[in-house]
């Protein structure tokens, strides 16, 4: 039995999706107590109650305490059971979120899975749907399995009411390096909305073409989606190249300019295109769980965030494999996940 | 699992079809937006001209919180700001309801419907009819944004730390009103006022106060009577009477009124106590003592609160409460057929039985410093006892020897007897003693007159008739030393106290049992008339 103390670290529920994941995989269980100790308001909010209920309905496990609010639950991980299934979240859930305690258990898994989740699909603090379809997956893929993922519909914050359906299709995971992202190969923009009007649109995409000046006009599109969708908006920015794709997304906010939102958010995917890293911000944490299941790996990464290091900790608990941090004389970050 | 109740807001959960909807604060949408609720079941209640606000609240809620059913109510009024219409119609929602306490949590939601409607579900969730939390949501300041706050209030006050502080001190304070400030130390009169105190803040039903002549019933009765009144529980006025003074043909006109030219002698109108403590409280001291006939009329004037005056063919009101006092065992008095049943059955829910102050002891020393008050606030000067004095006085007064049979009303003789005696307010050891003198001549007065009694129920009145006075005197004293002490050692002890003294040994049980054979009397037959 691991025991972990959920106020560590960043604290957030980052910590009980990944033990979860780990814990369905290695067969250990664990208890989380003083879960989300340090914040505002402390203890299992829905999301987090959802995400801990999905890993135990696509297995045999069974869990304590798994109660709104509650500041302590004991997981016993049961056997992974591939097949369809189907998960509903509500406002503050992300679909992404689901699929991250998920979707390794079931790579993990001995037969193939289709797995539905409604909810939100591009939201802040999770991330959006298109990253997971072309910066992840892809490398998902490369390491074994193949996992495709389709949207059905777009769900906006703080509605929902997304969906999105994953195939998965399980392979052992093969250890890999990711140290070079190879030639770029496109560039290119998305300005996804729905029911807001397209001028707004417009603003935001004509914003970060300020930051964009080498970006060719054709590069940017816009995606108006039907109405009943909305209210919502994404920009999407793309950085393809030969080993890696990039995707970074900002989100419409009421009471934030669209030009503010447009400018933010151009000038993080130059950032990444100005650096030689492998994995940006998204992809770097999200790199360690299928690297420390597959046996080991590296990569190279911009700079480290406090929810790596927070999920280096929580891996090396469950499989004992520690994972080193260092920096590259290219300003870049090296990370190697242990043998 | 979680339930909320709640109204379709016919305004704020209404917004124009379309995306901009998701903008605007709804608050049923917004309940169910909350990342720290979760909410399994929404009851919806609603009238049928909303219904299609209702379905398209219930599609919204369905897209933000797939976990939730909602579970639609019809429930149409006339007139939503009709109080008793709602009320009613809300009664009969909860009754018919099958809430589980136990397993589920229920959230009544009060921003939305008709202010008459949110009244409504706050008396219904006060009286536990609807047993829940109170639920209360509102937009967040600034931007608009569709999810808000929500906020449970649990009427439990006593689960709010400083309210129940505040309830505390209340309560201490009503506990000292009725001890009329006196810091009294004995246990269980103590727990008794106590109890008392939270009867008198919350009922109205009949109260019974038993204990012997002097114990404080009728002060006791008006105490919580004021409480009541600084309580806003009655609006009405205190009205007492000792039933024993209600004898004859003048008791049902005193107590329940009479029409002009009713009898002789009627020639005005009277009101009666009943009517005059409408609303207030009326207090019958030595009720046991009342006629069978007014026993019935007191009955039915308490259940229905409605009896006929002496001479009228018309039924008049009144609401009051009723306070009642006895010193006799009113089970006695049913059993002999003197006191009705029924009555004693409705009197009986709140009986509390006062102590003499010969069982409260360790209550003297506070007292005598309550009535050294009285006597200064009645007489407009002070008296106080010397060390000596006081210490004399109490010892004395806490002994076995001090009976106290006329209880407070003897303590408060007393008292008024040496400061009124002593010079310049000085109570000293002298006062003390000529006055410990005058209670050992009262109470002994009191044993022979009341020694007839039990002598005649020990050996029969042919018995006590052949015995002399010299004689009766004695054995009343014998006995009533046997009925106080737990053995016949105990009361051989007693009886033999000073013999003992000098005596090397001897066997005082002995000798009392043998004293006791000379009137064909044994320990036994003492104990088994107690």
């Amino acid at each position: 039995m691991i025991t972990i103390d959920g106020s560590e670290g960043e604290g957030g529920g980052q910590v009980l999706r990944n033990s979860c994941a780990l814990s369905l995989i290695t067969g250990e269980a664990f208890t989380i107590d003083n879960i989300r100790g340090k914040r505002a308001k402390p203890g299992l909010m829905r999301q987090h109650l959802t995400s801990i209920q999905a890993a135990c309905q696509i297995s045999t496990s069974d869990c304590d305490g798994l109660e709104m609010r509650s500041s302590k639950i004991t997981f016993r991980p049961g056997k992974v059971v591939p097949g369809e299934y189907s998960f509903a979240v509500g406002t503050a859930g992300s679909t992404g979120l689901v699929l991250q305690t998920i979707l390794m258990p079931l790579i993990y898994a001995d037969g193939p899975s289709r797995v539905t989740i409604e909810g939100g699909t591009h939201a802040a603090m999770a991330p959006p749907f298109d990253f997971l379809e072309k910066c992840y997956l892809p490398i998902i893929d490369r390491m074994g399995p193949t996992v495709s993922a389709k949207i059905v519909r777009h769900g906006f914050y703080p509605r929902g009411g997304g969906k999105i359906v994953i195939d998965i299709d399980p392979a052992p995971l093969r250890a890999i390096d990711c140290m070079d992202r190879g030639e770029l190969i496109s560039r290119s923009g998305m300005m996804k909305f729905a029911g807001i009007p397209f001028d707004i649109a417009e603003r935001m995409i004509k914003a970060s073409r300020k930051t964009l000046t080498d970006w060719r006009e054709g590069a940017f599109i816009y995606r108006d989606l039907p109405d009943s969708e909305g209210p919502g908006m994404a920009i999407l920015f793309e950085a393809e190249y030969e080993n890696v794709t990039e995707v970074v997304a900002g989100f419409g906010k009421i009471g934030v300019k669209a030009e503010r939102i447009g400018k933010s958010t151009a000038a993080r995917i130059a950032g990444y295109i100005g650096s030689t890293a492998f994995a940006g911000p998204y992809l770097q944490d999200q790199l360690l769980l299928p690297f420390a299941i597959a046996g080991g790996g590296k990569f190279t990464s911009v700079k480290i965030s406090q929810h790596t290091l927070t999920a280096a900790d929580i891996i090396e608990r469950f499989t004992g494999r520690a994972t080193r941090f260092s920096k590259l004389d290219d300003g870049t970050h090296l990370v190697e996940v242990g043998g | 699992m979680t339930t909320v109740i709640s109204f379709l807001g016919s305004t704020l959960d209404a917004a124009k079809f379309g995306p901009s909807r998701w903008n605007k604060w709804r608050p049923s949408v917004s309940i169910c937006m909350q990342d720290d609720l979760k909410v399994d079941r929404f009851i919806m209640l609603h009238g049928t001209y909303h219904q299609r606000l209702a379905d398209f609240v219930a599609k919204d809620i369905a897209d933000v919180s797939p976990e939730t059913e909602v579970i639609q109510h019809v429930l149409n009024f006339d007139d939503a700001w009709d109080f008793e219409e709602v009320y009613g119609k809300l009664l009969d929602f909860s009754r018919d309801f099958e809430f589980e306490p136990g397993q589920e949590d229920y959230l009544i939601h009060i921003t939305t419907g008709t202010h008459v409607a949110q009244i409504c579900l706050f008396l219904l969730t006060e009286a536990r009819y609807l047993p829940g939390k109170l639920l209360q949501t509102q937009p967040q300041r600034g931007q608009p944004q569709p999810i808000g706050t929500w906020a449970a209030i649990d009427l439990d006050l006593s689960r709010y730390d400083s309210i129940a502080t505040r309830f505390a001190a209340d309560t201490q304070e009503s506990t000292s009103f009725l001890k009329s400030g006196i810091e009294t130390r004995n246990a269980a009169f103590n727990t008794m006022i106590d109890e008392i105190e939270r009867v008198a803040v919350r009922s109205r039903a009949p109260l019974l106060l038993m204990g012997p002549t002097g114990a404080g019933k009728s002060q006791l009765a008006r105490r919580i009577f004021e409480l009541k009144k600084m309580r806003h529980q009655v609006e009405g006025d205190y009205v007492a009477v000792n039933c024993a003074t209600l004898k004859g043909d003048g008791a049902m006109s005193a107590l329940f009124g009479h029409k002009k030219g009713a009898f002789t002698g009627a020639v005005q109108d009277r009101a009666g106590l009943l009517r005059s403590a409408d609303k207030g409280v009326l207090f019958l001291d030595e009720i046991g003592e009342l006629g069978l006939d007014e026993q019935a009329m007191i009955l039915r004037a308490i259940e229905d609160g409605k009896f006929f005056p002496v001479g009228s063919d018309k039924e008049v009101q009144s609401d009051f409460q009723l306070m009642a006092g006895t010193n006799r065992i009113l089970m006695d008095a049913v059993a002999q057929g003197t006191f009705r049943e029924d009555l004693f059955a409705r009197l009986n829910l709140w009986t509390f039985a006062l102590p003499g102050l010969a069982d409260r002891k360790e209550d003297i020393a506070p007292n005598l410093e309550y009535e050294l008050e009285r006597y200064a606030e009645r007489e407009g000067q002070r008296a106080t006892f010397n060390a000596e004095a006081r210490k004399t006085y109490l010892s004395f007064a806490t002994s076995p020897a001090a009976r106290w049979s006329g209880n407070f009303r003897d303590l408060a003789a007393s008292i008024t007897r040496m400061a009124t005696l002593s010079i310049a307010g000085r109570i000293d050891a002298g006062d003390v003693r000529s006055e410990i003198a005058r209670l050992e001549m009262l109470w002994s007065g009191n044993g022979a007159d009341n020694g007839t009694d039990t002598l005649e129920q020990f050996l029969g009145v042919d018995a006590v008739a052949t015995l002399d006075p010299f004689d009766r005197v004695q054995l009343t004293e014998v006995i009533r030393v046997c009925h106080r002490s737990r053995s016949l050692s105990e009361a051989g002890r007693t009886l033999f106290a000073a013999s003992r003294v000098t005596k090397k040994s001897s066997n005082d049980a002995d000798r009392l049992r043998k004293y006791l054979m000379r009137f064909d009397l044994s320990w036994d037959d003492l104990q088994a008339a107690e």
